[in-house]
């Protein structure tokens, strides 16, 4: 266990950055985090390490985006242009709205210095001196928490003019999303940020060339920005003992449904799912059937061994035909219809279609939800799941963004692992299992 | 009057977080201000914030009906917005908007006669691990919500008491973790 590379919670090696603060009274202070060695990662980045020496030690550290899409940081902020003189821009991505994910609210919610130093270290690396938080409207507790620490870091000198004797300027902006979950992507976030609808832009050009009000732009996801403070605090070398190969460092996950102690839990990455649900989770709290592995766009598996001793990383996920995503568990309960679940998902991916493609807006939000609605309720066709099942080849990687494939890929798990489920809804023409209260 | 009339600081404070020549990205926190003090946005505000960004009411219209905060019709004083995402879905989220529809006797776009309450349903609000869960305009988020839960917050809301000060009874029934454990 002490030996080679950190894979357990359990690892006496292994220590909390990200969520050692989370949860305890007043962490969301400037006192508080100053206290706890707070801003000393900026201060020493600022003042010995040069833009670029940042970028190398993310590199190193083989940091890789955490909302989602899994890209390498590092080499994602070397493609930002250097000394063209045109303004740069760090974006926050803190949309945060893909069901079952709900890591980043507490960073900010609680933590929200930490938050403002990742975007002064990214911000620096990639030589903006303007940034932008991007938060969902919903969140309310972090977006008043953020302003204050926003208000608190200028008072202080943290913001503003000049950080930390350097010379370099940095300030930063919060901009409140209003219910979107398009807005999550890179470019329709932008065009939200500028007051157009949040439809996707077309790329190329990509955000380091033309990104936000047509600046190169860099975004990231909060758990991203956030793991880069400790990067710079520690090394990339302590970053880089945790995880296996091409998945590195510490991550948020998140467990959600009848476990004992649903939550965000922080571990290194390629904690096996065993751990994360019976050790730190506590167990479950009645017989579970399928779990989704990263946030409600990535394929379901069924709840088994082989399943709870698979590492929760990029590359062991990708073997099993999930993903990591965001990290988000959610555990579906044996007395749940998979059918139910499925369309549930489905429908808000319709929902959330922008309609600015015909394979999302079509087959999505028209086909697929009209077909998963009829068999759900119990007036399926023989022949149906061939038709999905042909509609998922004409959608999936062709469309304009990724929330069409969003919503084909847990429509393919749970036809992998409980087409069964489907088979019996048609041919009994009702939902099979009892609907039971679940409300308490 | 118009409604930013006597919100010219306020204003400017806004448009600091843009460059000069983007007005209109403040798009956003405009309609929000409206929504928050009038419940809607109404047409007139539309052409009053079109008017201050310089751009047209059709735009302002476009970028307003693209989001599901922003409300064309006037809603309750209290407007309850209950997630129907899986997770809540799961813990209860039907019964919960079942019981919400029969207990107020209104349906999604409408107010309840004294003026109190509209619904509407939302999708995952981030707070999955504390499902299911409602939030009132735009406040802090009520979690774990129950039958008892949510009559102690109708009730509360009835008798005129900040939400702040309304309790909940009980809890999740179960841990919720969110520290480093
Ligand atoms: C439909 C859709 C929704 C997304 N929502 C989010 C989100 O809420 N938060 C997030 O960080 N990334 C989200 N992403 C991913 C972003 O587009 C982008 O890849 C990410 O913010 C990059 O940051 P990272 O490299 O640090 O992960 C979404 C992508 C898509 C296609
Ligand atoms: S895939 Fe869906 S959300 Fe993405 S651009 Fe097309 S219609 Fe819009
Ligand atoms: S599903 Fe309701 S908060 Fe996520």
């Amino acid at each position: 266990m002490s030996e080679g590379f950190i894979v357990s919670g359990h690892d006496p090696r292994f220590e909390r950055t990200l969520y050692a603060h989370v949860g305890r009274p007043d962490a969301h202070t400037l006192d508080y985090y100053l206290g706890h060695g707070g801003y000393e990662a900026a201060r020493k980045a600022l003042a010995s390490m040069t833009p670029d020496e940042v970028i190398e030690e993310v590199k190193r550290s083989g940091l890789r985006g955490r909302g989602g899409a899994g890209f390498p940081t590092g080499l994602k902020w070397s493609f930002m242009p250097k000394d063209d003189g045109q303004q740069h821009y760090i974006i926050m991505n803190a949309d945060e709205s893909e069901p079952g994910s709900f890591k980043d609210r507490y960073i900010l919610e609680d933590d929200p210095h930490q938050a403002i130093e990742g975007m002064i270290l990214a911000g620096y690396a990639i030589r903006a001196t303007k940034g932008y938080i991007y938060i969902r409207g919903e969140y309310r507790r972090a977006y008043d928490r953020l302003v204050a620490a926003i208000e608190e870091a200028y008072a202080r000198g943290y913001l503003g003019k000049n950080l930390f004797g350097s010379g370099f300027d940095f300030d930063l902006y919060v901009h409140r999303g209003a219910g979107a979950y398009i807005c999550g992507e890179e470019t329709a976030l932008m065009n939200s940020l500028e007051g157009l609808r949040a439809n996707p832009r077309l790329k190329p050009p990509f955000p380091a060339q033309k990104g936000l009000f047509g600046k190169p732009t860099t975004i990231n996801n909060v758990e991203t920005i956030a793991s880069v403070v400790h990067i710079v605090a520690r090394g990339s070398d302590w970053f880089a003992q945790m995880g296996y190969d091409k998945s590195k460092g510490m991550k948020l996950y998140q467990v959600s449904g009848p476990a004992v102690r649903p939550g965000v839990y922080e571990l290194p990455m390629g904690t096996t799912f065993r751990e994360l649900i019976y050790d730190w989770a506590g167990g479950v709290r009645e017989p579970i059937k399928a779990l989704i592995p990263g946030g409600s766009s990535t394929p379901m598996l069924p709840f088994n061994d082989d399943t709870l001793d698979t590492p929760m990383d990029y590359e062991h996920l990708a073997e099993k035909g999930s993903m990591l995503g965001t990290g988000g568990v959610i555990l579906i309960p044996e007395r749940a219809c998979v059918v139910d679940v499925i369309w549930n998902l489905v429908r808000f991916y319709g929902h959330e279609s922008c309609g600015k493609c015909t394979p999302c807006r079509e087959g999505v939000a028209g086909w697929l939800v009209k077909l998963l609605g009829q068999i759900e309720r119990g007036r399926g066709k023989p022949g149906d799941l061939e038709l999905i099942e042909d509609l998922l080849d004409n959608i999936e990687g062709k469309s304009f963004c990724p929330l069409a494939d969003a919503a084909v890929w847990p429509v393919r798990g749970a036809l992998r692992h409980f087409r069964h489920e489907f088979e019996r809804h048609i041919e009994e023409g009702r939902c099979p299992l009892e609907k039971k209260g679940f409300w308490g | 009057m118009g409604f930013f009339d006597d919100k010219q600081d306020w204003l400017e404070i806004v448009f600091r977080n843009y460059p000069p020549e983007n007005r209109r990205a403040a798009v956003m926190p405009l309609l929000r201000k409206v929504q928050q003090e009038e419940g809607h946005v109404s047409p007139e505000r539309i052409r009053e914030i079109a008017e201050i960004l310089g751009t047209t009411a059709t735009e302002v219209r476009g970028v307003m009906s693209f989001y599901s905060y922003y409300q064309a019709v006037p809603t309750g004083k209290y407007h309850l917005q209950v997630c129907a995402t899986l997770s809540c879905k799961l813990a209860g989220a039907e019964e919960l908007w079942d019981t919400l529809r029969a207990e107020l006797g209104v349906g999604p776009g409408e107010v309840t006669p004294d003026g109190l309450f509209s619904i509407q349903k939302v999708e995952c609000l981030g707070s999955c691990h504390t499902a299911p869960v409602v939030q009132v305009n735009d406040e802090p988020y009520l979690e774990c919500m129950n039958r008892e839960r949510l009559r102690a917050l109708l009730e509360g809301l009835r008798a005129g008491k900040p939400l702040e000060e309304i309790e909940l009874p009980g809890d999740c029934g179960h841990e919720v973790r969110k520290e480093g454990a």
